[in-house]
């Protein structure tokens, strides 16, 4: 017999619930050392026995009621989706926390299995836990597991399946909560279920239960169904809070909490936990922190982790970047010489081996940076991080958990503003999340990482990561000023404290390690195999037609025959030959200047010249010159082909033989170019419009396009502004050599 | 400080404190920002607008809990330890949380 289940996987964030997902479904989503990193549910499925399981990842929830938008998605499926069988996650090392979920999983009416993960650290701690104690106190199956390695998983299985073959959906528990809520509850219960208020959804005594707790959903939702019996309750529950706030001092949801803790520990203490160790001992991790978060030293050890990850990424990976360049050369040199000139050839070097190798080139830097990044995630620094930040977030009117979303987006380089935008969920405030959405895209993402590193190259310096590593902290300071004018303008508000769980210390594994910077890198190559490969053919086509007007490419063919005519037959065979006689290379290389003029005049004549030449009108303020405008609106479509547009158009004006002239060299060699104008663009690139992916991410976060188009505008315009005072000024100083 | 929650000291001027006056809170009782690094502790009284305390409530930070600190900021930050899990606090909340020696 084979059956088809539902389940979901629920519990605290951090608890080990995706790692369970990856295990089960053979998914490699994302799973990191802190709390809220899943923010969308996702689906997978997995094959137990005869049975088909659909397996459901959530976001984690501390509780119940929903203060952020993941926490809702949490809970609007557990509630509405009915799953067939929900496993809570739950950390052995924090029973008593965690079971606080699980208590109002118990009040919800929901078939539970609980899944007792992290037994190892648990067992590390000293920590032992009677599981079938707990079963039997609970009356809810409980079966320990270890995530990480799958120990345990298929008998978690097994008593699903169990479980769902009962098919009951369990009587909710009935808590106390103190005799004053217990009888306000007792005097709604029966008004809910009289007027079937939501009763189909949810368990009347939860409902009424949540209206107690301010449970600001419940009650709109119950607001717009009967707003005559709400109100009648919501009294109800005015008056028990008035005269809790007189008697204890409390809100409804502090007893509420105070008494499901009450019940956790009266289970616990019923002989179900035994701690080996005695005294206040202290765990490593403690520890550690107080080292690594101290008031000083944290701040610097900070600054020297980054710095080293910089020194690491860009020392390391020089060698293969390099290489890899030498390899996309040649590749294009072998089609140059086997393929017949025609729009064809064009299309395979400038369009697709010059885009997709510009992207696949920086492969190497991308991987370092994103296994430096999976360390210092795993091991769980990235929370101390973001706890660190706090205060200077908060006064830039950002929040702590604003810090995450930054380094999704590439805030220690190499992200990318999508997922950080998504990242955003986990903040609570509504402005304080817009202004971090509105923030992340500046960020320098991996698909502008190349860009900044050639520029950096060709105009600054060798010392690549001492410079990407200002550049970050620029883009860090531009961020924050930004989100202070937004705070200060558009998204006014008060701050939300910050209160945040601190994962503890954990070794990364080696497999996690890998499978983490592979899926990223994966991800980057993926792209540039699919949506720049396209991008960049479309952007070949632009700069490709339409081509010159037949007048002028007779001028030049005439120019051309006229050079032929007026040079000896002997200079003219002994060029075509290639010798190396001086008068026939001079020849050449007058013959490759008209062609160089021509390819040019072409380019100017193009679709994206036209754009480009149109747009110097208000672009030569900050020094681009249309070619650089061309790339710059290339841009939008995608980041990365940045690179490839201005390696296609500095290399069609080109008049040197060398075809594997690296751009870098190109444009330190141009004479439109100069340190200001390089460290123009470069900002420019830097915090101009978010690419087009990003911009429909955020309007679908935001709930409308306005803000995201507001984000182009914005970002676009400031960014120009912060351009056009470098060039300005450089220019004045001198600077432009 | 004040001046961006104003819910706490709003509520607390007026007396208007909202989590569980279920322990006495004697007269040596002080913020958590002030008791870095006592060790161990015990809330008595926890100030703050509603959300905020019903969150904290959820974590597990009510009177009556006992905490252990782990202060590495001096009370510019405070992190506590409470059943077995590591909280981090920023200065406006600790200062809301009145605590006594466990
Ligand atoms: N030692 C140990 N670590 C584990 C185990 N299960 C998960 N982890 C680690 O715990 C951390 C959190 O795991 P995740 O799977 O991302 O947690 P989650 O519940 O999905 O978290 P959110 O998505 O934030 O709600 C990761 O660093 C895992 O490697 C386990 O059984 N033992
Ligand atoms: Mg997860």
């Amino acid at each position: 017999m084979s059956t088809h289940l539902n389940i979901a996987l629920a519990g605290n964030p951090n608890a080990g619930k995706t790692t369970l997902f990856n295990h089960l479904t053979g998914a490699h989503q994302h799973v990191g050392n802190y709390p809220g990193v899943t923010v969308e549910k996702k689906v997978g499925i997995c094959q137990h026995g005869d049975h088909e399981i659909h397996v459901v990842d959530l976001p984690g929830t501390y509780s119940l009621t929903a203060y952020s938008v993941e926490e809702l998605v949490a809970r609007d499926f557990l509630v509405n989706e009915k799953p067939d069988v929900v496993v809570d996650i739950v950390d052995a090392s924090n029973l008593e926390r965690n079971l606080y979920l699980t208590t109002q999983f118990m009040e919800l009416g929901i078939p539970l299995v609980i899944a007792l993960n992290m037994m190892d650290v648990a067992e590390s701690r000293g920590i032992s836990i009677d599981t079938e104690r707990l079963a039997g106190l609970l009356g809810v199956p409980v079966v320990p597991i270890i995530a990480r390695s799958g120990e345990g998983v298929d008998r978690l299985l097994d008593t699903v399946v169990q479980e769902a073959a009962v098919g009951r959906r369990p009587d909710p528990i009935l808590l106390r909560y103190g005799s004053d809520l217990d009888e306000a509850i007792a005097a709604m219960v029966p008004i809910i279920e009289e007027h079937h208020l939501l009763t189909d959804t949810y368990p009347s005594r939860w409902i009424a239960l949540k209206i107690l707790e301010n449970d600001e959903q419940i009650i709109d939702k119950a607001s717009q169904v009967n707003p005559g019996v709400s109100e009648r309750l919501l009294a109800i529950s005015e008056e028990v809070t008035n005269h809790l706030m007189h008697t204890l001092d409390a809100y409804p949801e502090a007893v509420i909490a105070d008494h499901r803790y009450g019940f956790i520990k009266s289970i616990l203490h019923q002989g179900v936990i035994t701690i080996r160790f005695v005294g206040d001992r202290l765990y490593t991790s403690d520890r550690i922190d107080r080292i690594v978060t101290h008031r000083l030293l944290g701040p610097l050890i900070m600054a020297a982790v980054l710095f080293g990850l910089y020194t690491f990424t860009f020392n390391y990976s020089g060698t293969l970047v390099d290489g890899l360049a030498t390899l996309f050369a040649t590749m294009g040199d072998m089609v140059d010489r086997s393929l017949p000139d025609g729009p064809l050839k064009s299309m395979i070097i400038s369009g697709a081996i010059d885009g997709v190798g510009g992207v696949l080139g920086f492969v190497p830097i991308i991987m370092f940076m994103f296994f430096g990044i999976a360390v210092l995630e795993d091991s769980g620094y990235l929370a101390r991080v973001a706890f660190m930040m706090d205060r200077i977030f908060h006064f830039f009117g950002l929040h702590g958990s604003s810090v995450m979303p930054f380094i999704i987006s590439g805030g220690i380089a190499g992200g990318c503003a999508v997922p950080g935008v998504m990242a955003t969920r986990t903040l609570r405030s509504p402005k304080e999340r817009m202004a971090t959405m509105l923030t992340v895209p500046f960020m320098n993402c991996g698909a502008k990482l190349p860009v900044l590193t050639l520029i950096i190259g060709a105009f600054f310096s060798t010392h690549q990561a001492r410079y990407m590593f200002l550049a970050t902290l620029a883009s860090w300071v531009i961020a924050l000023l930004a989100a202070k004018i937004l705070r200060l303008t558009v998204l006014r508000g008060e701050s939300t404290p910050f209160v945040m769980e601190l994962p503890p210390y954990r070794f990364p594994t080696i497999r996690g390690l890998v499978i983490h910077t592979w899926e990223r890198t994966w991800q980057y190559i993926k792209k540039a195999g699919t949506v720049i490969l396209g991008i960049s053919i479309l952007l070949w086509a632009m700069m490709t037609y339409p081509g010159l007007p037949r007048d002028q490419l007779a001028g030049f063919a005439a120019e051309r025959a006229q050079l032929l005519a007026a040079s000896p037959p002997q200079v003219v065979a002994a060029m075509k030959k290639g010798s190396d006689d001086p008068a026939a290379l001079r020849l050449a290389a007058a013959i490759r200047k008209i062609d160089a003029r021509q390819a040019m005049a072409g380019l100017r004549n193009s679709a994206a010249g036209r754009i480009g030449v149109a747009l110097e009108s208000v672009s030569h303020f900050a020094g681009f010159d249309w070619r650089t405008n061309i790339a710059l609106v290339g841009g939008f479509a995608a980041k990365e082909v940045i690179i490839s547009t201005l390696g296609t158009a500095y290399s069609l004006g080109d008049v040197t033989t060398d075809k594997t002239t690296s751009l870098r060299q190109r444009l330190a060699a141009d004479p439109h170019w100069n340190p200001v104008v390089a460290l123009s663009v470069l900002t420019f690139i830097m915090f101009y419009a978010p690419c087009f992916v990003t911009i429909v991410c955020i309007a679908r976060e935001a709930g409308s396009w306005k803000w995201a188009f507001f984000s182009m505008g914005f970002n676009t315009l400031f960014a120009f502004t912060l351009s056009v005072a470098i060039y300005q000024i450089g220019m004045l100083l001198g600077l432009g050599g | 400080m004040t001046k961006k929650h104003p819910d706490v000291r709003f509520h607390c001027q007026k007396g208007g404190r909202c989590c569980l006056r279920k322990v006495p809170c004697p007269d040596d009782a002080m913020p958590l920002s002030k008791a870095c690094c006592r060790g161990r502790v015990r809330i008595c009284r926890i100030r703050g607008d509603r959300k905020t305390c019903a969150r904290m409530a959820h974590l597990g930070l009510l009177p009556g809990s006992e905490l252990e600190l782990i202060c590495p900021g001096r009370g510019n930050k405070c992190m506590v330890r409470v059943n077995g899990g590591t909280i981090s606090l920023d200065r406006p909340v600790a200062e809301g949380i009145l605590v006594t020696p466990a």
